[in-house]
């Protein structure tokens, strides 16, 4: 049951970014417009995505990720990922690049482990005994890139830009723990970081 | 520019938080956790032998209360002749690795040695993997000052009632009689009288406590509230301390066999 709530999220979140690509005359707009590697970031020791460009600006950010965590890490960890973003500052770099200093975005997880249900068993536990889900995280993001233009760097490669992202991200459990204890917690413990590298087609 | 600054100020907090690269919040360990927390309290506690008045406190539900822990922690620190620090479950909210780090950090400033008892939250997720790592095992004992402490799981919620938690033959192995051991202390985060509790399994847990000579007191936690009660004619106490939000604890003097028990708000 858990798999298949998944899966319908999954899937209205795929026709969202469909209705965004209307102007796709056919299914190309299924093609992603990124290739995507991080490191960390809460959705993986290393995780690898897909992602699309939104609006017309290209500055709105879809992207999927599967991350993974080995034992060796803390794990055995198989995480899947949906992130939102948007680079509200564009900030030219001479011929070469672009500067998107702040990009704030959302994203949610879904952990698949034995031991993280979507939902507590509700035959043993009444809805207001443990409220959250330990499978599906929301998390908040802030991010900043810089981006490389790859007709000027590598000329021929087919690849339009190469970017590089570090992004802190923090979630609901954090959050809550945060704002019910400010003079012990500061921003630093709950915001956590992730680096990856991005391939604009 | 204005608008970058505090972006900037975000990332340079992440920065310089050493511990910022996470893989998940579901991971049971990172490189930085603290690692069997409860063996080297215990080992700093040594077993009291010459100690004839033996004092310590019993608090419990440090969840979400993070700011509280810290005044806490103070006021331990100012009470004198302490011996050591309970801490009876539900240390963290949603059973997390980063909880279980952030609550070890306050507690690591307490002048006596601390051990932690698992919670019913604490089995939340991975819990069970990230106490076991970071504190230790679910079912442990000690003995300080002639007074062997018997912590052990009571959370038979999160064990699905498998009939098994608690462990009521591990605590009669725990509770035969042994040399230099006079008396007896058990302490679990839910008390048997409690929904949470295994419902078939509390007779024979009282009974158990009730035929150990020695036997002084079963601690709790995870009420949030005060309480003393007696399950039946023996006479032996079960105390549920107030939790950490709630801004009380239990001190507990042992001498010459018997048992004091005083709240304490802070």
């Amino acid at each position: 049951m858990n798999a298949s709530l998944f899966k319908s999220a999954y899937i209205a979140i795929f026709l969202i970014a469909a209705t965004m690509k209307v102007s796709a005359q056919n299914l190309k707009f299924l093609i992603p417009d990124n290739a995507i590697v991080q490191f960390a970031g809460s959705i993986g020791y290393f995780s690898v995505g897909a992602g699309y460009d939104l609006f017309k600006n290209k500055r709105g950010i879809l992207d999927f990720n599967y991350g993974y965590v080995p034992a060796s890490k803390g794990g055995e960890l198989n995480i899947v990922t949906a992130k939102i973003a948007y680079r509200v500052y564009e900030i030219k770099l001479k011929e070469w690049g672009k500067f998107y200093p702040f990009i704030p975005g959302l994203f949610l997880s879904y952990t698949f482990h034995p031991e993280l249900s979507y939902r507590f068993n509700r035959n043993r536990y009444h809805p207001d005994y443990y409220h959250w889900s330990e499978a599906m995280r929301p998390h908040l993001s802030i991010a900043n890139e810089i981006e490389f233009n790859g007709e000027k760097l590598l000329k021929g490669s087919g690849i339009k830009a190469v970017s590089v992202y570090t992004e802190l991200n923090t979630n609901d459990y954090y959050l809550i723990n945060y704002f019910q204890n400010t003079s012990e917690l500061n921003l630093g413990d709950i915001f956590k970081l992730g680096i990856g590298l991005r391939l604009k087609f | 520019m204005r608008v970058f600054v505090a972006p900037i100020m975000i990332a340079v907090m992440g920065f310089s938080s050493c511990n910022s690269f996470e893989y998940s919040p579901n991971q049971t360990f990172d490189r930085n956790s603290y690692r069997d927390i409860n063996a080297g309290n215990l080992k700093r506690l040594g077993d009291g032998r010459n100690d004839d008045t033996v004092r310590f406190i019993l608090t419990g539900d440090t969840q979400r209360s993070r700011d509280e822990t810290v005044r806490f922690t103070k006021k331990i620190n100012e009470m004198p002749g302490i011996d050591f620090v309970v801490v009876a479950g539900d240390i963290t909210e949603f059973g997390v690795l980063q909880e279980m780090e952030w609550i070890s950090r306050s507690l690591a400033k307490l002048k006596p040695p601390y051990v932690a008892v698992i919670g019913n939250h604490d089995l939340t997720s991975r819990g069970r993997d990230a106490f076991t790592t970071m504190f230790g095992p679910l079912n442990y004992s000690f003995i300080y000052g002639g007074i062997k402490f018997v912590c052990h799981d009571t959370n038979s919620r999160e064990h699905k009632f498998n009939g098994q938690t608690p462990d009521i033959p591990w605590l009669k192995a725990e509770m035969q009689p042994q040399e230099g051991v006079s008396n007896y202390v058990a302490i679990s985060h839910v008390a048997p009288n409690s929904d949470d509790f295994d419902q078939a399994l509390i007779k024979g847990y009282t009974d158990n406590f009730a035929a150990v000579p020695g036997f002084l007191a079963s601690l709790h936690a995870h009420a949030h509230n005060y309480q003393l009660f007696y399950p039946d004619d023996s006479g032996i106490p079960y105390y549920i301390t107030s939790s950490m939000g709630n801004e009380e604890f239990l001190l507990v003097e042992i001498i010459n066999h018997k048992a004091s028990f005083e709240r304490i708000p802070f």
